[in-house]
């Protein structure tokens, strides 16, 4: 066993630990000249120009977070449909599923040209190219979660004189969520992927766009501090369905199978 | 003409005195086995049963040689076992644990190849242990394509195929039903008699232990001790028609009231 | 059962394509769209047929794929010895897999820049992104193919005297090879992606370049002529690991 784990710091302490170091050192090295400081720049620089520029970071901020919301609902809710749909239809099942596996291999982004070139350099193409972008795996996701549920669940529940409603409302939309959350961390995860990508490439506003921007001109800084503004979104979202997840956790009991 | 019956050399082994500890003594350590002494005579058939965690699993491992006593020592044949000597005992476990990208075939070959012998050798013996267990026509079937049953008999076949002088078996009917059970029981007993080496053979089920047994181990659990060895006199060959009669209810009952009131010394309730 | 064939081959995905080119042709001979925006699949079939017969549409995909294979083959031994190292570890692998998850679901993107700053907008700064963009996905694959290596398959090998040499050739590669040729299919489509993006973003050659030029210039024929060479290579080489992984996990589907 190495000295730490003889030493007695749990996996958990040691990471945050390392994560402190990391902190440190992004903060240190360039502060020493050991890398160059346009490449890394100190970390407190980085959130000093976020203040600094609060109002053009907010502004942005709301764009891309807005872009970000309407894909998630969209690319979230056809993805969770759609998946249940095709997990349920048993013909539909097999020749979907490795259909939109085979898709999965295609980098998406090269799409993106041609809906920039078709809705604009506005949120509209942002939006359908992100959606696409959470869609597929929203759909696989939600197509293997819906097949886990134990049928056996609603078989009991008519048993004992359950009615359509009820059966809907009380086993089957419970026994579904853990599927949906999958679907929507997945899904919701590429979402954010989709718009700061898209973002990045052709844009007049966003993060992403201020990512480009600031770096054509040499701020690191200011990069730095639109690249700390997506990190924020990518841990919040993580957070929350980490925790919708740990608040449903006693359904995932209804699935049957792992 | 098949080399089975009576040539393989049987071994009697020895349980000197095992204990085994679990844990470290400041964190409350689990005294799983506590001074196991018996003496299991060459070509037997020895079974071991008792309630959940009586240490009967345990007591087998360390036969193997894979896990080793905190005291004690076990010999095998004269050898004391401090780590797995293939071709002195075979083990069979309760899941068959085959590899599934093998077929049948290379699945009981597994062990002669590990020892480097060449592939035609391997197959003949592979061969005859599989038409040993009944499964002469599924040399080549995949194990996904086979029954429960006939994943059982392979790992039999393959615990057989270095010709051991033990064969050790960990509950290996368990997780079958009780009708593949009971042909599971007279195949091995018909198998036994052909090959005649010394079987121990850990179970839960006592009506399976009074049947196939010449001796029974009745352990208790909490910590895992020896109670009694009951010596199993119905007349061989056994049959199913056996277990209707007196002897065979009073040899269960006798084994049912050992496990359900636990006497001597160092017994927790 | 006449009726199951037949959904097969209707849902088979080649219909879909076929039923999709069918519908796109008939709208765009129907003038549904403005022909600008929508050009025909026919005429995007001839601009593809020209392109292809053009040295700088080759030189550009000579470019790509010499990126995708650099990153490729630095990305994936390299990410297999850290998965290695991490499945065979408790403590590391403790520590480590959750940080890898979470590196896992950022935008790799936003760190384009910094890949700019350090190495370029040449060859080896797509090869250094495409590295980044795939080392995750290998390592957490393979880890996971590590760790499901059954336990009881060990066992059963430790029990015949296996030494760890042969319990490696004789346990672990056959049970995780269909799992690796898995990894090495995800591993080729983060890569390639990555590689794309970072020629998107940033670049003087390779396919993404012609992409994003195209798309300024709003020359849709052939930036959907473009779209046409990249899925096609990236569905061909999917669908060849897919028939790999197939083959030899034949066992694996009916566990």
């Amino acid at each position: 066993m190495s000295t730490e784990a003889a030493a007695g710091l749990s996996p958990a302490a040691t990471r945050r630990l390392i994560l402190l170091l990391i902190l440190l050192a992004w903060e240190a090295a360039p502060r020493l000249g050991w890398v160059p400081s346009l490449f890394l720049p100190p970390l407190s620089q980085a959130v000093a120009a976020v203040h600094a520029d609060r109002m053009a970071y907010a502004q942005n901020l709301a764009v891309t977070l807005g872009e970000v919301a309407v894909s998630m609902v969209l690319a979230c809710g056809s993805g969770i449909a759609l998946g249940a749909v095709i997990g349920s239809v048993r013909v539909l099942r097999k020749p979907m599923t490795s259909l939109f596996s085979s898709l999965y291999a295609i980098p998406l982004v090269i799409l993106y040209p041609l809906m920039a070139a078709w809705l604009g350099i506005g949120p509209e193409s942002k939006i359908a190219f992100a959606s696409l972008y959470g869609v597929i795996p929203a759909i696989l996701a939600s197509a293997a979660g819906i097949q886990s549920i134990d049928p056996h669940l609603a078989v009991t529940a008519r048993s004992m004189g359950a009615t359509l409603r009820q059966r809907l409302v009380h086993v089957i939309l419970p026994a579904a969520i853990p599927s949906v959350l999958s679907a929507v961390r997945i899904g919701g995860a590429l979402a954010i992927v989709g718009v700061v990508v898209a973002e990045m490439l052709t844009s007049t506003a966003g993060l992403g766009f201020l990512i480009t921007s600031y770096r054509t001109v040499l701020d690191s800084p200011r990069v730095f501090g639109a690249i700390l503004c997506v990190l924020a979104i990518v841990l919040i979202f993580d957070a929350v369905v980490r925790w919708l997840e740990r608040r449903t956790a006693g359904w995932s009991a209804a699935i049957g199978r792992k | 003409m098949i080399e089975t019956a009576r040539t393989t050399r049987a071994a009697g082994i020895e349980v000197r005195g095992v204990s085994m500890r679990y844990g470290n003594a400041e964190a409350g350590a689990t005294l799983a086995l506590k001074d196991v002494s018996l003496s299991i005579a060459p070509g037997s058939f020895f079974v071991l049963v008792g309630p959940s965690g009586c240490g009967k699993s345990s007591l087998l491992m360390m036969m193997t040689g894979l896990l080793q006593p905190t005291s004690g020592q076990i010999l095998c044949g004269g050898q004391a076992m401090d780590k797995p000597y293939p071709d002195r005992a075979g083990v069979v476990f309760q899941e068959a644990n085959l590899y599934p990208w093998l077929t049948a075939q290379k699945n009981v070959e597994f062990p002669l190849m590990l020892k480097g012998i060449p592939q035609e050798e391997r197959s003949r013996r592979a061969i005859e242990a599989l038409d040993l267990v009944g499964l002469a026509g599924f040399a080549q079937r995949h194990p996904h394509e086979l029954s429960g049953g006939m994943k059982q008999r392979v790992s039999i076949a393959r615990g057989l195929v270095q010709q051991p002088a033990v064969l050790l078996m960990d509950e290996p009917f368990a997780a079958l039903d009780e009708q593949t059970r009971l042909t599971m029981g007279d195949e091995l007993l018909r198998i036994w008699e052909r090959t005649g080496q010394t079987i121990v053979f850990v179970t839960h089920s006592l009506t399976e232990a009074v049947y196939l047994a010449d001796e029974i181990a009745v352990m208790s659990a909490r910590p895992g001790q020896l109670m009694e060895i009951v010596a199993v006199d119905l007349p061989r060959p056994r049959s199913l028609e056996m277990m209707g009669t007196p002897e065979y209810a009073g040899l269960r009952n006798r084994i049912w009231q050992l496990i359900r009131n636990p006497a001597g010394p160092g017994h927790e309730h | 059962m006449k009726t199951s064939r037949w959904s097969a081959a209707l849902l088979h995905p080649i219909t879909f394509f076929a039923a999709a080119i069918a519908v796109w042709e008939a709208a765009a001979r129907a003038g549904v769209v403005d022909p600008i925006l929508l050009p025909s699949a026919s005429q995007v079939a001839q601009v593809l047929a020209q392109l292809l017969g053009q040295a700088g549409t080759w030189e550009a995909i000579g470019v790509t794929a010499l990126e995708t294979l650099g990153a490729f083959l630095i990305a994936v031994p390299a990410g297999m010895l850290i998965g290695w190292f991490l499945a065979e570890n408790r403590y590391w692998g403790a520590v480590f897999k959750p940080l890898f998850y979470f590196l896992f679901s950022i935008p790799k993107s936003i760190f384009l820049p910094m890949f700019i700053l350090a190495v370029g907008i040449g060859l080896e700064q797509k090869i250094a992104f495409g590295v980044f963009s795939t080392i995750f996905i290998v390592v957490m694959s393979i880890s996971t193919a590590i760790e499901s290596v059954s336990g009881r398959h060990r066992l059963v090998a430790e029990c015949y005297g296996a030494s760890r040499r042969q319990i490696a050739l004789h346990v672990f590669l056959p049970s995780m090879l269909p799992a690796i040729l898995e990894t090495l299919r995800l591993a080729m489509v983060f890569n390639f992606t990555g590689i794309i993006l970072a020629e998107m973003y940033v670049s003087r050659a390779g396919i993404g370049h012609l992409l994003e030029r195209w798309g300024q210039n709003y020359m849709l024929p052939q930036l959907m002529a473009g779209v046409v060479i990249v899925s096609c290579a990236a569905i061909v080489f999917n669908e060849s690991l897919r028939a790999l992984e197939n083959k030899f996990g034949h066992w694996r589907a009916s566990r």
